[in-house]
């Protein structure tokens, strides 16, 4: 009985003890599997992950591209618009940082340190891979980096890096025209992600900037760096040099750009001096404007924020951006339409009592500022005689007015090389029809020939309209860069060729008639005070009549249009074309502006036949 | 007779050679995660590893010498004074990482609990040994299950959950073998998985901020109507105890074992849940499930799979594994030394250090299984029981299949007192299987 209950329980152990072996056999399988699973099967995932803990790829940021101005000479010191200057960036990888609470706790000794709104850049961490690189702060002092170096522990995985930050030496003065650079924006990154960009850089948000970003930016380098779970560096070696970006040199006059700024320093509107020869933009200046230099940081949103939402819409580069109506510079229009029709002669006299009464189902009058008495076409240009060029345009008929206007390309864009260009707009009957439920009245006609009504031109537009007449028909794209050079600036590496984009068949006679007429303006003329330039200057001036949305003294918009020599070779010839928006009136507001350009440019040698060798291509 | 010669000439020289080489995988691996690749130089605590070892191998020789029979005989003493060296650890230990572990010698430093896991194996195999023919009743689990709740009780107070933790598997394992009928264990794990499941769903539902009701768990968030039905239960079920004792009907039977059981456990988690303060009940879910701390032991367990899974076949070679020496691995000397050998020697230097580790748990139970009286067959199984689930455990976290625990992989990670009494066991088991042929 004892003996048998002993082998019993011997039994038992020993059935016991072979489940405990198969189960620890069990055990070690499972491990085993788990084993063949990470290192065999998924080996290269995790050699890739390893790879990615320890490489630390540190950006070499390439040098931005300066833009000169026209006047650059190889090998000398020029007038440098934008240029770059280095500086540090404090930047971090966040999935390298340890722990969420980590991250939370040195993101907010950062603030403290740099100044930077915490919970907007833990958003923004938020919102990115956790392994793209964030800049934390721009343009960091060097005592601040210093700092945070010597307490290297309190701050694991911040780095600082170089980078440059754009510097535009003239401030406001180039604002539209070279616009300014900003941090890519979530579209852009996804957009020109497969061109390289990457989401720390900063792109050109407008005008040159924008335009030329793939040209300027380069190709940004990296260094590859080993390091160790603290960010120590291990060992480092240079992955890739950057690639400097090229330089442009503008076809803008710096002089000229500075007097047309400076003559527009109170006003609000748009000023832009062109070259009708080759398209070149010598001056172009939109008020009011902004700073580049204080909205490029990252940092500093809430100032963009800010310019963005302001009434009086700084960022609106007024040249290009904006419609006016055209006013009595619309004049010219209506004269051409009627001589090419040849449904008036220039020579013809009408009388102007000061006002002209439509006769119709009920009569309408309209009315002239003055009465200029008795006039022919040349002193109806002269004297902006509004009651001669309602009976031009009632002759020659809405349709060929318009026509004309169409084929002078003022319903178009002319395509300048700075993005965000709108075209004018010029009505007709079918648009009527249907914006209005009415057909085309003749007041409409009437109204339309001082360029009254529903006609809206750009100043580009109008500027390439003075450029057909200056140059018998034919306008050429206006462009503000004029070549592309290497970043030492020791090649050329494309230099810009003009390009013929209209070509209107006109008959000279037309185009000598209103040319003598926009003489006359200037000798004897609503354009009186550019008779006492040394060049002899042609122009027109314009008052548009415009409705008050804020509180203005004024309510009207004064144009000047312009060009100067009168009558000299074309290759000499400049246009001018200035906006006042709420000026007094175009002789009073706009043509002052413009007979400073044209003395300038007059004291620059623009005019003289050496000026015109030196000056142009 | 404490002292016997005849033993030195059978040795099992096999399992010495074994641990050996294993330790010198350990304490290679020391020196690799030792070393500092920036400032070329080795903390040197690989040093300290071998001392360890040369001490432990002493007493490992010394204590074949040992019969151990003694150790029977002594084993209410060796488990007093370990319960008493866990106690003053408790009042004097130096706290490291908030537990209070370690006791400080001057140049030493010892952690008890590790002690406390090879003097509780004793006192029960000597238990077991001696309730050998009643092992089968119910009651007679009772005295085993008090004796490791004491240590699990004061090491959870120090907190060491991981180590706490180990002594269940210890017990269960020895109750096993030792012939505890199989239904008592299950019934046992059972009130044990209810005690812990309830409060810990409570917990978790808590913690994550789960919205909406439940009928079931509001019925066990009430504390009091918990305490009505499983007392009712209780008193049913003793009711039906109390007739079957009477009346010998199969069918009470059927009602009292699972009404005992739903019962007791629903008490145990009545006592869990209020006894217990909410961190401590966190700490739990989390050593259960570490994904509730991915920022924690989360951000470890991923390191150590890159570390392992990076190694690949061959390894990237001894001092060049980036994931430890650049410190990517965490705790890369004790909790995660599995991780280095994968990653500096590949799958093949795991295979064998795994194939090692595994003939020491294949010799353990052999020398069980070979053992001539019940003591020593239960004292070798304790023994392997412990390196099987420190093994397991181990090697399950660095893989990333087991929670993370802490618990150090024996003969491998760097610590004296682990190593120490991984000797001793190794002393023992030699000794057990020596006298195997001695009658």
């Amino acid at each position: 009985m004892q003996s048998s209950l002993k082998v019993k329980l011997l039994e038992v152990f020993r059935l016991r003890m072979y489940f405990f072996m198969s189960v620890s056999a069990v055990a070690f399988f499972l491990l085993l599997i788990q084993l063949v699973n990470l290192q065999l099967v998924q080996g290269r995932e995790y050699q890739i992950k390893a790879l990615r803990n320890r490489e630390n790829y540190i950006p070499i940021p390439a040098a931005r591209g300066d833009i000169y101005d026209r006047n650059f000479t190889e090998g000398e010191k020029n007038v440098m618009i934008v240029s770059s200057r280095p500086s540090f960036n404090i930047t971090t990888i966040p999935a390298k940082i340890k722990s969420e609470k980590e991250l939370i706790t040195v993101i907010d000794i950062l603030s403290r340190l740099l100044k930077i709104d915490k919970d907007e850049v833990l958003s923004e961490i938020k919102n990115l891979n956790p392994w793209d690189r964030v800049v934390l702060k721009e343009d960091v002092e060097f005592d601040t980096i210093v700092k945070i170096a010597a307490h290297q522990e309190r701050f694991p995985n911040i780095d600082w890096e170089d980078a440059s930050v754009r510097v535009y030496n003239s401030s406001e003065m180039f604002s539209h025209v070279v616009g300014y650079v900003g941090n890519i924006s979530f579209d852009e990154y996804k957009r020109l992600k497969p061109e390289g960009y990457r989401h720390y850089q900063k792109i050109g948000k407008s005008g040159i900037e924008k335009q030329y970003d793939r040209l300027l930016r380069g190709r940004d380098g990296y260094v590859r760096r080993i390091v160790d779970v603290h960010q120590r560096t291990e060992g480092e070696e240079i992955g890739m040099r950057p690639q400097a970006g090229d330089n442009l040199v503008l076809t803008i006059d710096y002089n000229i750009q500075n007097t047309a700024y400076e003559a527009m320093k109170d006003l609000k509107g748009a000023a832009i001096v062109i070259k009708p020869y080759t398209g070149e933009v010598l001056a172009m200046v939109s008020k009011p404007d902004f700073d580049p230099n204080l909205i490029i940081s990252k940092n500093n949103i809430s100032i963009v924020k800010k310019l963005q939402t302001d009434a009086e819409r700084p960022f609106l580069n007024r040249v290009i951006q904006s419609r006016y109506p055209p006013a009595s510079t619309f004049k010219l229009i209506t004269a051409i339409a009627a001589l090419e029709t040849e449904r008036a002669v220039p020579e013809k006299s009408y009388y102007c009592p000061g006002k002209f009464t439509l006769k119709g189902y009920k009569d309408h009058d309209f009315y002239d500022y003055d009465a200029h008495g008795t006039v022919d076409m040349y002193w109806a240009i002269a004297k902006s005689c509004s009651v001669y060029f309602y009976q031009l345009g009632l002759l020659a008929g809405p349709s060929a007015i318009m026509r004309y206007a169409e084929d002078f390309g003022l319903n178009r864009r002319s395509g300048i090389d700075i993005p965000g260009e709108v075209e004018g707009f010029i009505p007709s009957r079918q648009w009527k029809y249907k914006a209005f439920g009415q057909p085309w009245f003749d007041g409409d006609t009437v109204n339309m020939s001082i360029g009254q009504g529903f006609v809206h031109l750009t100043p580009i537009g109008m500027c390439n309209f003075v450029s057909a007449i200056v140059n018998n028909g034919i306008v050429y794209r206006p462009r503000v860069v004029r070549e592309i050079r290497t970043n030492d600036n020791s090649r050329v590496i494309k230099s810009f060729r003009r390009e013929r984009i209209l070509e209107i068949p006109l008959n000279l006679l037309t185009l000598e008639a209103v040319k003598k007429g926009m003489r006359l303006s200037v000798t004897s003329g609503t354009s009186g005070r550019l008779g006492y330039l040394k060049v002899p200057a042609a122009g027109k001036t314009g008052t548009a009549q415009t409705r008050s949305i804020r509180q203005e003294k004024y309510s009207q918009h004064a144009w000047f249009i312009g060009y100067a020599p009168y009558e000299g070779p074309p290759e000499s010839a400049v246009v001018t074309v200035i906006l006042v928006e709420y000026g007094v009136a175009g002789a009073a507001s706009a043509a002052p502006i413009a007979e400073r350009i044209f003395y300038k440019l007059n004291e620059l040698g623009y005019f003289t036949s050496a000026g015109v060798a030196s000056k142009s291509l | 007779m404490i002292i016997s010669k005849d033993g030195l000439s059978k040795i099992d020289y096999t399992l010495v050679i074994t641990v050996i080489l294993t330790v010198c995988i350990g304490i290679l691996m020391i020196y690799s995660a030792g070393f500092d690749p920036i400032n070329k130089v080795n903390s040197g605590i690989f040093k300290k590893q071998i001392l360890w070892f040369i001490f432990g191998f002493i007493i490992m020789v010394g204590i074949t010498l040992l019969n151990y029979q003694a150790l029977g005989e002594y084993s209410m003493h060796i488990y007093i004074i370990s319960i008493v060296l866990l106690v003053i650890t408790l009042i004097f230990g130096r706290p490291v990482r908030n537990t209070k572990a370690w006791l400080n010698f001057g140049i030493i430093t010892i952690q008890p609990s590790e002690f406390m896991k090879l003097a509780l194996v004793i006192i029960l195999a000597k238990y077991l040994e001696i309730r050998e023919r009643d092992i089968n009743r119910l009651r007679e689990l009772i005295i085993p299950t008090i004796l490791t709740l004491i240590p699990i009780l004061i090491v959870m107070k120090q907190p060491d959950f991981g180590t706490a933790i180990m002594f269940i598997p210890i017990l269960l394992t020895m109750l096993f073998v030792g012939g505890a009928d199989v239904s008592h264990l299950v019934s046992i794990v059972t009130i044990a998985a209810i005690a812990l499941i309830v409060p810990m769903i409570l917990t978790y539902r808590e913690w994550a901020g789960a919205e909406g009701s439940n009928f079931l768990l509001d019925f066990f968030k009430d504390v009091r109507l918990l305490l009505i039905v499983s007392g009712v239960l209780l008193f049913a079920t003793v009711v039906a105890y109390v007739l079957h004792f009477f009346s010998v009907n199969k069918f009470l039977r059927k009602i009292y074992v699972p009404g005992s059981i739903l019962s007791l456990g629903l008490l145990a988690s009545v006592i869990i849940q209020n006894l217990f303060k909410v961190y401590q009940k966190r700490r739990i879910l989390v050593f259960l499930n570490p994904d509730l701390d991915p920022q924690g032991s989360g951000y470890n367990i991923i390191q150590s799979k890159i570390a392992i899974g990076s190694g690949g076949f061959f390894g990237k070679g001894f001092l060049k594994g980036s994931q430890s020496q650049l410190g990517f691995l965490p705790e890369k000397t004790s909790d995660f030394i599995f991780s280095v050998v994968a990653e500096e020697w590949g799958f093949i230097g795991a295979i064998i250090l795994i194939s090692l580790l595994g003939f020491i748990i294949f010799r353990g139970i052999q020398i069980a299984y070979e053992s001539k009286d019940k003591f020593g067959a239960l004292l070798a199984s304790g023994i392997t029981t412990i390196f099987f689930f420190h093994i397991l455990i181990n090697i399950g976290m660095a893989v990333g299949i087991m929670p993370v625990t802490g618990l150090p992989l024996c003969f491998v990670s760097y610590g004296g007192s682990n190593l120490l009494m991984s000797m001793i066991c190794i002393g023992i088991l030699i000794n057990i299987r020596a006298r195997k042929f001695v009658y």
